[in-house]
């Protein structure tokens, strides 16, 4: 197997390729990122390319000629870029690497990374969807999801290729990139006032783990992947040792911009899981990608405050010198 | 999971634990020293319904002491695993709690009410005693993860017998095991007089190789559990 690994450079597409290189049935393993990645990978080929330089990745990928597409090149608003930056990222990047990978005719399999976004929260939603909830996005970022998922499942029809669309719950872990993880580890975090609602998340390897699975057993549809139990603003905020500071209505624009101004930006979908939740029914994946012993969400929000906090250091020309 | 595969076959029988706690079944409040210090550790358990279970077990003493129940056939409910239970309703009011009164004294399991409305500040606090909306959606996946769910029949207001089955959300549940059961008042009127009766039906077994939301298959369980339900308030004696 071929793989063509999108997003190589984010800690996910490195994880993920280091899963892979343990596999004898995956021959070759090659990345494509605006950044390179961050550990150490024995036997992946990583190439910088940007994907708004379409003509560039399509004729990488062409000549590639990738026998698997595993696409983390899906980009979350305020985790690495700007929310406009990452929807254009995300379009490119999905297009130029799955419209180059099916053009060869080698394709077999694509795994497309999404989200619980997908399915939109709020009056008339459901609370904890399963896959055969219809998707119905109520973020920017939601429907940057359900974009991919149509691109992808749409090439999938045409050139009669299985498409896994592993649909993550928001991955929060160390060295993950996430407005959500940046949120809870302020001292004091905005939660609302009159409500408390669960939401799921999952650890950074398990999303790994579930991408390769669903990749080697060329799973067909989407999956829920999310990790079992919840939290609640409230709890979790409890459960850090921060200070919970109640908000309700306008006040959480004038929290927003403070937490921005803190250097955790708040974008709509982290928004929205503050104050209306986001959960999801991943009994589905456990089964199909036996996925049975995924970290719980308790455990993940309690690996969340064990990191270090980052300490400045004062430096001066001398003590350089 | 393909289409037609049983639903049931495919999951866990048991819910996930956190902090030592069962997200399923119900133990002893814990002492006030405890909970204090839970909530303000934030080391408790939260479920993706939003479910406090240790609010759950802290207001069950008391509803029990209000709530007077004798069940009868309580060995039909299942101990462990997804089921859902379908009851009558009268005037609806307290047909409800007696019913998680008698699940928590034959099984020893936390009873998820369906019927939580959605408005705000009221919805949230409801759903952290472990009420349930009643979008079939959350209700199939409320029964996927394992728990024990309650839906009635549409209320009879005053008039004998069982109301209109949930038609849509039994459609969203075939391959669960469906419980029919009475709950009846203690005394004339629904007065407390004496204990509330709950009487457990034989399990309504569904067609495990029908395809999810088969309309069909759906009308026919439903009709089916209306009937058991029906039976069960005639032959209260």
């Amino acid at each position: 197997m071929r793989v063509l690994l999108t997003g190589l450079g984010g800690e996910l597409g490195t994880r993920m390729a280091q899963l892979l290189e343990e596999r004898s049935d995956v021959t070759e393993i090659v990345g494509v990122d605006l950044v390179p990645p961050r550990r150490r990978l024995r036997r992946s080929e990583f190439h910088r390319i940007d994907p708004r330089d379409r003509e560039r990745l399509v004729g990488f990928v062409t000549e590639l000629e990738p026998t698997a597409v595993a696409h983390y090149g899906v980009w979350e608003p305020d985790s690495r870029v700007s929310p406009r930056e990452a929807a254009e990222l995300t379009e490119a990047c999905t297009v130029a690497a799955l419209g180059g990978a099916a053009r060869t005719g080698k394709l077999e399999r694509v795994v497309v990374r999404s989200g619980l976004e997908v399915y939109g929260r709020g009056r008339g939603r459901p609370l904890v969807p399963a896959e055969d909830s219809s998707p119905a996005p109520t973020t920017p970022y939601g429907r940057s999801c359900l974009d991919v998922e149509t691109t992808a499942v749409s090439l999938g029809r045409h050139h009669d290729v299985p498409v896994a669309a592993l649909r993550l719950a928001p991955v929060v872990g160390s060295h993950v990139p996430s407005p959500l993880g940046r949120l809870l580890r302020l001292p004091a975090v905005p939660v609302p006032a009159f409500a408390d609602p669960a939401f799921c998340l999952l650890h950074q390897d398990d999303a790994a783990r579930a991408m390769v699975e669903a990749l080697v057993r060329a799973y067909d549809g989407p999956l829920n992947v999310v990790g079992p139990g919840a939290a609640s603003p409230w709890q979790v905020v409890r459960l850090g040792g921060r200070v919970p500071v109640p908000v309700a209505g306008p006040a959480w624009e004038v929290a927003r911009r403070v937490a921005e101004l803190a250097g955790a930006p708040v974008p709509p979908h982290v928004l929205e899981l503050m104050c209306h939740g986001r959960a999801g029914d991943g009994s589905r994946a456990v089964d199909a990608l036996e996925l049975g012993d995924l970290r719980p969400t308790q455990d993940v929000c309690t690996e969340l405050f064990e990191w270090a906090t980052v300490t400045s250091i004062a430096v001066t020309r001398a003590n350089v010198a | 999971m393909s289409p037609g595969e049983p639903v049931a076959d495919t999951v866990a029988d048991t819910v996930v634990s956190d902090y030592g706690i069962d997200l399923d079944r119900g133990q002893a409040p814990e002492s006030l020293f405890s909970l204090v210090r839970r909530r303000l550790t934030g080391r408790y358990p939260i479920d993706p319904f939003g479910a406090d279970p240790l609010l759950m077990d802290l207001t069950a003493p008391p509803v029990r002491m209000a709530v007077r129940v004798q069940v009868e056939q309580g060995h039909r409910l299942p101990d462990v695993g997804g089921a859902l239970i379908v009851s009558n309703r009268g005037l609806g009011i307290l047909e409800p709690a007696a019913l998680v009164v008698a699940v928590r004294e034959a099984t020893g399991r936390r009873l998820r009410v369906i019927g939580a409305p959605e408005t705000p500040v009221l919805g949230p606090i409801i759903r952290k005693l472990g009420a349930v909306r009643g979008r079939p959606d959350d209700v199939a996946s409320l029964l996927r993860a394992g728990h024990l769910a309650a839906v009635p029949l549409a209320p009879t207001w005053l008039r004998p017998g069982a109301g209109e089955p949930p038609r849509a959300l039994l459609a969203a549940v075939l391959g669960f095991p469906v419980i029919p059961v009475a709950v009846l008042p203690g005394g004339p009127a629904g007065l407390p007089l004496r204990p509330w009766r709950v009487i457990v039906g034989q399990i309504v077994e569904t067609e495990t190789d029908a395809a999810p939301r088969d309309a069909l298959v759906a009308a026919e369980l439903a009709e089916r559990v209306r009937d058991a339900v029906g039976a069960l308030l005639a032959a209260r004696g």
